[in-house]
């Protein structure tokens, strides 16, 4: 078993009176990519805020690599890098200036400053840019060299917040890569994303935040034991009696998407069963596509219902995620 | 666990331990940062051409600054220039001066956007405080310095090193006027220091660089203003702004040191409660809310 190299314990923080995040507990293991998964306002950046010490939290305990967050003295412990949301820089200085002036404020890790800059720069592949002033970097660019500036802090627990969201998809591929190496190195890396192809391709383990509360927790194996059938999206003649019909079959979830017609989750002998009755009742059939696989119906269905509602049945469940999509 | 869990309760996460390594860190990044933004160059060269300028002008024109302090021995000494500098100074410029980095230095992480990149390295929200704090003083010191300087190189290049006549009537040999010259800029140093705690405090308080640099400006302008009306005498002696002038009393004989005393205790005080108050918000605040 890995050493803990992140771990929170009943996390909470509060904005007045709206709960941002519910006694949430994260624990990332040394050499292991975790995913933080949820939608976007899940809460996942104010809860990497939270474990950097950007935000003070209103409750619960944090330890970065066994250190207590609070005996650190408002300092992010040496081997910690991150960053939240897209990484800014000063637009005035290149690439590399900004890097030395970050590269000054770690504490000494012996090897020569401006060594670790360019090997940084040159790490995440920003070496044709790197004396180029930040203000002309395209978005791609500053998130590179976010990572450039994390890895300057040679860290042991990397916190990653949706790198790949400005890249192409060559540069994703990269940083993806990056990651991964990294992990293989020993390092625990937090991943933070809203894109659950991305995690379930890139990460062992996982925790789903939702309104700010744990939806799940464990790792993607689990997690695609708990799967459902694939999402389909539906359209009809009549959509409120396709509705009605489907309130009363257990073995599917249908909900309403809007303009796009029914979402439905559910197996294909559930789904076929579901057909044939649609066209006995009289509702014409007019199109019937796949829309997400497996983990990601999972993913939608943990993330579209309130985490209060997970325990109700599927129906009683299927009618909320009608309301929320109404 | 129950410690662990005892600590989960401690969540203010303030930081109490500011090193001097630390601070010293933060202020070579500040300075290196400041090199880099040409408004620090510009305002350092404003400070260093305005007085030659300004000499110039006086050289040329028919008239003089009567109406001012020393104004009307600018010809006939080149120390009457950088008193004459200092009166114009006190009334806008060394606020101007004082908040221009004290000003922005904070709010201008709020507005890159990169006090999260910092606070994600090895230094603490004091350290980063004292530093960037030290940092405002410190190009406060150093434009009155250039300012001052320029101004007596001016004065003695562009009119010459004579005698002047002091505020008491008596002729004061080159060295001596030289000597008061410098104490009466010194003089002005802890009112800058004080409109850069207030700066800084503005700054740190609306994260905007337009309030941290103008309300100063506004500020000084309005005690100036209320320094001016017959207002009540606690009021006029507790503004700032009166400590602009206090040097007056070394320029005549006997001196009289109760103003200048009165002014550093002033701008002392508003030193420390604009800081201390500054120094509370940046360590309590939520960053990137």
């Amino acid at each position: 078993m890995q050493r803990i190299a992140l771990e929170a314990l009943g996390v909470s923080k509060r904005y007045g009176d709206r709960e941002v995040l519910d006694r949430v507990d994260l624990v990332a293991r040394s050499g292991v990519l975790h995913g933080l998964l949820g939608p976007n306002g899940a809460g996942k950046t104010t809860l990497m805020r939270v474990l950097l010490g950007l935000v003070r939290r209103s409750a619960g305990a944090i330890r970065l690599l066994g250190r207590d967050l609070d005996a650190c003295d408002g300092r992010v412990p040496n081997g910690v890098a991150g960053f939240v949301e897209t990484p800014a820089f000063y637009p005035y200085l290149s690439g590399r200036q900004n890097l030395a002036l970050l590269v000054d404020l770690d504490e000494e890790q012996g090897s020569n400053p401006r060594h670790r800059v360019t090997e940084a720069i040159d790490q995440v592949g920003l070496g044709a840019e790197a004396d180029t002033q930040v203000r002309n970097y395209s978005a791609g660019m500053r998130q590179c060299l976010g990572i450039a500036a994390a890895l300057l802090r040679s860290p042991r627990l990397l916190f990653l917040d949706e790198p790949t969201s400005s890249l192409d998809p060559a540069a994703a591929r990269h940083v993806r890569t990056l990651a991964r190496r990294l992990a293989d190195g020993g390092t625990a890396v937090v991943w933070s994303s809203h894109d659950m192809s991305e995690v379930e391709e890139l990460c062992s383990t996982l925790t789903v935040v939702n309104h700010g509360r744990i939806a799940f927790e464990g790792s993607v194996e689990r997690l695609r034991e708990r799967a459902p059938a694939m999402l389909h999206l539906l359209h009809t003649s009549n959509d409120a009696a396709a509705l009605s019909l489907a309130s009363c079959r257990r073995s599917l979830k249908v909900w309403n998407a809007g303009d796009d017609g029914l979402e439905i989750s559910a197996d294909v002998d559930a789904l076929d069963a579901y057909v044939i009755a649609l066209a006995s009742a009289g509702v014409a059939v007019r199109s019937l596509e796949r829309r997400t696989r497996s983990l990601e119906s999972l993913f939608l269905e943990l993330t579209v219902i309130r985490p209060s509602e997970w325990e109700r049945t599927p129906v009683q469940a299927n009618e909320h995620a009608e309301s929320v999509a109404s | 666990m129950g410690a662990y869990a005892r600590a989960g309760k401690r969540t203010c996460g303030v930081s109490r331990i500011v090193t001097i390594h630390g601070v010293r860190a933060v202020v070579r990044v500040e300075r290196s940062k400041l090199a880099g933004q040409i408004k620090a160059q510009v305002v350092l060269a404003a400070c260093v051409l305005g007085p030659f300028a300004f000499a110039a002008v006086i050289r040329l024109q028919s008239s003089l600054p009567e109406d001012t302090l020393f104004g009307r021995s600018v010809r006939q000494s080149g120390f009457a220039v950088p008193l004459v500098v200092l009166g114009f100074a006190a009334l806008w410029a060394l606020p101007v001066l004082t908040s221009v980095v004290g000003g922005d230095l904070f709010s201008a992480e709020d507005r890159y956007g990169t006090w999260t990149t910092l606070l994600t390295r090895s230094r603490s929200r004091g350290e980063f405080f004292v530093g960037k704090t030290l940092t405002a003083l410190g190009f406060s010191l150093l434009a009155i310095i250039v300012l001052a300087s320029s101004s007596i190189a001016a004065g003695t290049l562009v009119v010459g090193a004579d005698p002047i006549v002091d505020l008491s009537g008596v002729l004061l040999a080159p060295a001596e006027a030289l000597r008061r010259v410098v104490l009466a800029w010194a003089s002005v140093l802890p009112p800058a220091f004080g409109f850069t705690g207030l700066a800084v405090l503005v700054s740190v308080v609306s994260r905007s660089s337009v309030a941290g640099i103008g309300l100063p400006v506004a500020i000084a302008m309005a005690m100036q203003l209320c320094a001016l009306v017959d207002g009540p005498e606690p009021l006029r002696r507790s503004l700032i702004t009166s400590a602009f002038g206090a040097w007056h009393g070394l320029w005549t004989e006997p001196h009289f040191y109760a103003p200048l005393v009165h002014g550093t205790i002033v701008s002392a005080l508003y030193l420390v409660v604009c800081v201390v108050l500054a120094c509370c918000v940046m360590q309590l605040r939520d960053i990137g809310r």
